[in-house]
């Protein structure tokens, strides 16, 4: 990908970079990868659990 | 969810030749953003073909999305006839790419990629600058969001080639 230029800013990303919370990026640049990939995983296994009481809440409802 | 930690050690146990890349590969970098699966660029030889088969075969690896019961066989013929794979597995979905926009094979990849400490082992993971310019590659509207945040990771971290 020699014609690419890694420093060309799109203006377009650019409006979104604005919308960036840079403060948790920062707290993750802090952490080593695997700490990275585990606290990912408990956001994913917490997410999971909210899907499976949401169903669970409407089957009761029903 | 998908149990990254499990499949990067079969992968790894197994001596696959891969790259991680997609959402994974973000969070490595830094990314805050949810991850649901595990994306890998795998080499296409022969030989790594069958470290791959060998490593998701009693995973029950069956296609996402498709209908049950259809007769999917698992080995290295399925591979080398197609691409791209994504598969659901007893320990979650894994996206089997043979070749990326904006980046290539393995082969292309990985002198330039990473190699990260991942739990118990070192994994190659797509840099940073890999990553952004796949995702300029697809250019999705949707991956507009992880773009940007990959960007800001790379001014945060003070690198252009992380």
């Amino acid at each position: 990908m020699s014609d690419v230029d890694d420093d060309w800013r799109d203006p377009v990303v650019e409006v979104y970079k604005r919308d960036i919370d840079r403060t948790l990026l920062r707290a993750n640049l802090k952490l080593t990868v695997t700490e990275r990939l585990q606290n990912a995983m408990q956001h994913a296994r917490f997410a999971d659990e909210l899907r499976r009481a949401g169903r669970e809440l409407r089957a009761r409802s029903r | 969810m998908t149990d990254i930690e499990a499949l990067l050690q079969r992968l790894n146990e197994n001596q696959v030749e891969f790259i991680v890349a997609g959402g994974v590969a973000a969070l490595a970098h830094g990314s805050a953003r949810l991850m649901h699966d595990l994306d890998i660029i795998y080499r296409r030889s022969p030989q790594n073909l069958d470290r791959l088969v060998l490593s998701l075969c009693d995973l029950k690896p069956y296609p996402h999305g498709a209908l049950p019961g259809l007769p999917f066989l698992w080995n290295r013929a399925i591979l080398k006839h197609g691409l791209n794979f994504i598969l659901d597995t007893s320990l979650g979905l894994i996206d089997l790419l043979g070749e990326i926009p904006g980046g290539g094979r393995y082969e292309d990849l990985v002198l330039e990629s990473a190699e990260l400490e991942m739990f118990s082992g070192i994994s190659k993971c797509l840099s940073l600058d890999q990553l952004i310019r796949a995702k300029r590659a697809a250019g999705r509207p949707k991956d507009l969001d992880a773009l940007a945040e990959l960007e800001a990771l790379r001014e945060e971290s003070g690198s252009t080639h992380g």
